[in-house]
């Protein structure tokens, strides 16, 4: 017992020695065949490292987003499944091409507009790759002798006739190809290109990255698209952004490192801001051996995606904005649809009269043809009008600073006539009025007597000609110009309209001039001409932005700021402080006394606002119909405005022997009660920022 | 008896550390040459929270009786089937993940991804080294007949974790079950003649299907690709004819270059000259050869070869043959993990996904290690030194 237990215990000892045995002889192995790969061989691996060629790639990153004043975003980016193809080192031959184009067919479904996009040149360079010997066969001899490869290509290609590729226009796996092989066709060496990135389903993601393995270069990845969780607010200002370099423009976005798939701002706030949008993008360094496999890869810089933009804008108030816009608009419409039946837009611009700052800016557009109302609000930089009596707080500052008039200047206010023209009238006949009654009341003939002594012409007597300076148009103009009418406000938008501008004219021009009548304005250049009478004359570029964010590391947050974007002052006009007080007062009068223009037509809530503005109609006609621009312009409260506004709503009815409905007003009214309700800081924070 | 209570096996604590460092340092430096998903992630730091949780179950498993394994052991094993059975029934949906056509992993909400076949390999151990023990126990008297039975019995608790590890489809957990089975064997006493039977009847297999894949290599090729292997045929194609096959052998290719352009001293810390997927996991051993050289590459293996050595040591000086066989399945489990993930890397042996204990990324693998040593330490610390041994 004792010798068979002894020799099973000696048994365990000798068989783990066996065990080490094999451990030995494994490791032996390992090592010998270390030995041979990196002592014996080493210099060989080297040897084929130094052979290769170095090739730095760059790869987009996702777009800045947008945020509103609040912190919420405007214009997100959406993660989405894509499908991307990155060609090797000088690109697969058009074979393989197509080979990876038919086995990706299998795979996933093109949407049907990239089917719908298939040209006829297309369907022939897939024909002419299925049927390459009969194609060629219909190449003489002597064309070949004469012609270069590329004209071979072309009239072999001229040569291939609807009748050969009518089956490939109903034969759908054929479009499918051909779509799939315009995208690799398109593709740039070493650089991802997006195949498909709208709908990738589950199922497609998931098969692709299964066979991944056979389809080289084809890969999966997250990508992203635009979002827009306020959509149809604002659309036009944010903009938009399209795949691809706009044509004509090759040489100036390659100068700036884009590529031919990259995404680029086209209008709007993405335009605008492309270079902060954009972000920087990865680089990395591919190392690919003689084979043109790559060998290594390298992230030189992991690039950033795009800043942030904070606007100004608070999208609450800017969705009420385009609500009570659209309403009255809509109100307008339905009250009189016969005498207004011209009337389509409506725009009204919200903002602090300070800094320049919009808060809101909304157009509302009533589309006949398909009788829908639709956010136009571009229209409030681009639709320029007449803007009536809105101007006559810059016509006396002109009529100040030339010293035709001082402040406390009175006039009589009685219908004019000049020899052969039409007699001018204020709407009534006021009597003997100073410059704060002419503003308050809106005189007509107190801004002629102004214009005409801007002329040189201090003796008017009815009914006979009178002599002026042709100069008094660019003198006036000049005047205007400082307050922003008649020139570009510098708002942040790509491109912005100034109005019509007259030439000289007739004495009868002159004097429409100085009441609106002449020159037309935006929306935004009245904005920015109240705004320089609100602060105290200093001309401010409005902007949307007002802040710039570094990226965030959490989704939907804004990262740390970057850059604030600070008033801006284009000028600070020439008149004195007491000038300029003087239109303030008068403005304040518009809004304030009885006999202003405004005062009735305020909400008694707006009367609690302490607002001060001038109202304006001009006289438009369409198609020999007469119409009226209505126009609006204020800012509260009279003595620290934190608001200013522009109304514009063009071609009204004119209705005889009733009251037009009182559109301007009601938007002016119902905006406000908003702003102090929601978004107006309160008392107690200005308590606290002083 | 207490006084020796934790007699502590000093070297394989100073491997294990110094390998360790190795691995944080060896990941810190390949973290900026990762891309894609790996790149977001920092592995380093994760990878020293595994190595201290590690710490932790060693410390915890030092105070447990290895001995006790034996009561617990059904426990361990049911566990390990029963989590290999919902992959292999894919249930819960929820926690089930499928990568790389591979259905290997659960993914546990708020913890991480789990990878049950790296636990099973040591649940499997254990089980195995209590079926020898048992029956030894009761078969004082070797026979065929007995040897026979034990050999059955391994068979029978070694093949279902085979099986299901096999179809998810997991060929290198597959064949680390059969390098722990092998090892087992060999030790469990079964007679010479038979253990020769066996390896015969392994070779003649390997023979035939080497000799019907070489004569008809399309039906092999076509039959593997009816079957869940049929990766292996290519991998292992690309390992024979890595010219013929540049894409199944793009890998391998890689790994050569970048070990081979190491020569002798290496390239120096954090000069890559190569980059390699998935190389913070399986491939890691590629970035320590080219920084390093021979020298370093060197410097690993003989790490690797003092922690098998002592680990032998332990399975000889252990009282209990319970401990030993526990020690040999180890053995067979590391040394074939080794061998297979640094062979590979060098172009001895084909592909095959397995991580390189201790050095490679990953918390299952880890943690599943960790236990492995933390039962041999326990084996080394329970074993007493008797007077009249010495005499022996």
């Amino acid at each position: 017992m004792s010798k068979k237990r002894k020799k099973k215990r000696a048994l365990l000892p000798f068989r783990l020695n066996v065990l080490f045995a094999i451990v030995f002889l494994l490791f032996s192995a390992l090592i010998l065949q270390l030995g041979v790969v990196q002592i014996i061989n080493g210099e060989e691996h080297q040897a084929v490292l130094e052979k290769t060629t170095n090739d730095i790639a760059e790869i987009s990153v996702p777009r800045g987003m947008i945020y509103d004043s609040e912190g919420k975003v405007i214009v997100g980016n959406e993660p989405v499944y894509s499908i991307t193809y990155t060609p090797p080192k000088n690109g697969d031959s058009a074979d393989e091409r197509l080979e990876l184009a038919k086995q990706l067919a299998d795979i996933i479904k093109m949407d049907d507009e990239a089917i719908e996009k298939i040209t006829e040149r297309e369907y022939k360079e897939y024909w002419y790759l299925l049927n390459t010997k009969e194609a060629n066969s219909r190449i003489t001899a002597a064309e070949k002798e004469s012609l270069d490869d590329s004209e071979i290509y072309n009239l072999t290609l001229e040569r291939i006739t609807e009748a050969d590729y009518k089956e490939l226009m109903t034969d759908d796996q054929a479009k499918q190809i051909i779509a799939i092989k315009r995208e690799l066709d398109s593709a740039t060496e070493l650089v991802p290109h997006v195949i498909k990135n709208e709908n990738v389903t589950e199922k497609e993601y998931a098969t692709i990255a299964e066979n991944m393995g056979q389809m080289a270069g084809i890969n999966v990845a997250t990508d992203w698209k635009r979002y827009y969780p306020y959509e149809g607010s604002l659309q036009g200002v944010l903009g938009s952004i399209k795949t691809g370099i706009p044509q004509g423009e090759e040489d100036y976005y390659k100068s700036r490192n884009y590529q031919l798939n990259d995404r680029i701002g086209t209008s709007g706030l993405e335009m605008e801001y492309e270079s902060l949008l954009k972000g920087d993008k990865k680089r990395v360094r591919y190392i690919t051996d003689n084979n043109n496999n790559i060998v290594s890869q390298e992230v030189i810089s992991e690039g950033q995606r795009g800043q942030d933009l904070q606007l100004s804008i608070n999208m609450d108030f800017q969705k009420e904005l385009d609500k009570i816009v659209r309403e009255e608009l809509k109100g307008a419409i339905n009250k009189y649809p016969g005498a207004n039946r011209y009337l389509e837009n409506a725009m009204a611009v919200m903002l602090n009269p300070n800094t320049g700052e919009i808060y809101a800016a909304s157009g509302q557009h009533y589309n006949r043809e398909d009788n829908k109302y639709e956010s136009a609000d571009m229209n409030t930089v681009f639709t320029a009008g007449a803007v009536g009596s809105t101007v006559k707080g810059a016509t006396l500052l002109a009529g100040y600073q030339e010293g035709v008039i001082d402040p406390g200047k009175s006039f009589y206010d009685t219908p004019m006539k000049i020899k052969g023209t039409p007699e001018k009238k204020s709407y009534k006949n006021m009597g003997l009025i100073n410059d704060l009654e002419a503003l308050q009341m809106s005189s007509n003939v107190y801004m002629f007597n102004v214009a005409l002594r801007i002329g040189g012409e201090y003796n008017y007597q009815k009914n006979q000609s009178v002599s002026f300076n042709q100069d008094a148009f660019r003198i006036l103009r000049n005047y205007y110009n400082q307050v922003g009418l008649g020139v570009e406000t510098g708002i942040d938008l790509p491109s912005e309209s100034v109005g019509y501008v007259g030439s000289k004219g007739q004495a009868g021009n002159l004097l429409d001039f100085s009441i609106g009548q002449f020159d037309t304005y935006t929306t935004m250049q009245l904005a920015q001409y109240v705004s320089t009478i609100a602060n105290g004359g200093y001309r401010i570029k409005p902007h949307f932005v007002s802040e710039i964010h570094d990226p965030s590391n959490e989704k939907d947050k804004l990262g740390p700021l970057a850059k604030t974007k600070n008033p801006e002052v284009l000028n600070k006009i020439t008149a004195t402080e007491e000038q300029i007080n003087r239109i303030k007062k008068g403005f304040k009068m518009v809004f304030q006394t009885p006999r202003g223009t405004a005062y009735s037509h305020l909400s008694n809530e707006a009367k609690t606002y302490d607002i001060s503005g001038k109202t304006g109609t001009a006289q438009t006609s369409i198609d020999g119909t007469d119409l009226e621009n209505w126009t609006l312009i204020g800012y509260a409260d009279s003595e620290t405005p934190d608001i200013a506004f522009a109304v514009m709503v063009p071609n009204l009815g004119i209705i005889s022997g009733g009251q037009q409905y009182p559109i301007t007003y009601n938007i002016v009214n119902r905006a406000l009660e908003y702003y102090y309700e929601h978004t107006a800081p309160d008392d107690k924070d200005k308590e606290e920022a002083e | 008896m207490n006084s020796n209570k934790f007699r502590l096996d000093l070297t394989i604590i100073l491997v294990f550390i110094l390998l360790g460092i190795v691995s944080s340092f060896t990941l810190h430096e390949l973290q900026p040459t990762l891309s894609g998903l790996a790149a977001q992630t920092q592995y380093m730091p994760k990878q020293i929270l595994w190595y201290v949780l590690g710490a932790i179950v060693i410390t915890v498993m030092m105070l447990l009786d290895y001995d006790r394994l034996r009561q617990l052991v059904w426990i361990f094993y049911g566990i390990g089937i029963v989590m290999l059975l919902m992959l292999f029934f894919k249930f819960p949906a929820a926690i089930i993940n499928e990568a790389n056509g591979a259905t290997s992993w659960f993914i546990l909400p708020g913890i991480g991804s789990m990878q049950p076949a790296e636990f099973v390999k040591v649940f499997v151990v254990i089980a195995l080294a209590h079926v020898i023990m048992s029956h030894n126990e009761k078969h004082a008297l070797r026979t065929n007949k007995t040897d026979l039975i034990l050999l059955g019995k391994l068979l029978a608790v070694a093949l279902p974790p085979m099986g299901l590890i096999a179809s998810q489809p997991d060929l290198g957990g597959f064949l680390v079950l059969c390098a722990i089975l092998g090892a087992t064997i060999l030790v469990s006493g079964i007679s010479w003649r038979l253990l020769l039977m066996i390896l015969g009847v392994v070779l003649g297999i390997a023979t035939i299907v080497g000799l019907l894949a070489f004569i008809f290599p399309n039906q092999v090729g076509a039959f593997l690709q009816e079957t869940i292997f049929k990766h292996v045929e290519s991998r292992f194609l690309g390992w024979l004819y890595p010219e013929k096959y540049p894409d199944s052998s793009y890998q391998y290719r890689l790994g050569l270059m970048a070990i081979g352009s190491g020569i002798l001293l290496g390239k120096g810390a954090s000069n890559f000259q190569v980059s390699i997927p998935e190389r913070h996991t399986d491939y890691i051993f590629s970035a320590i050869a080219e920084q390093y050289g021979f020298i370093g590459s060197a410097v690993v293996l003989f790490l690797f070869f003092i922690l098998i050595y002592r680990m032998i040591q332990v399975g000889l000086e252990s009282n209990e043959p319970f401990g030993s066989y526990l020690a040999a399945g180890f053995i067979g489990m590391f040394t074939y993990q080794i061998f297979q993930n640094i062979g590979m890397s060098v172009g001895l042996v084909p592909i095959t996904g397995l991580p390189l204990p201790f050095l490679s990324y990953g918390g299952s693998s880890t943690l599943a290690y960790m236990i492995a040593i933390g039962i041999v330490l326990n084996i080394h610390s329970r074993t007493r030194t008797y007077m009249f041994e010495t005499q022996k």
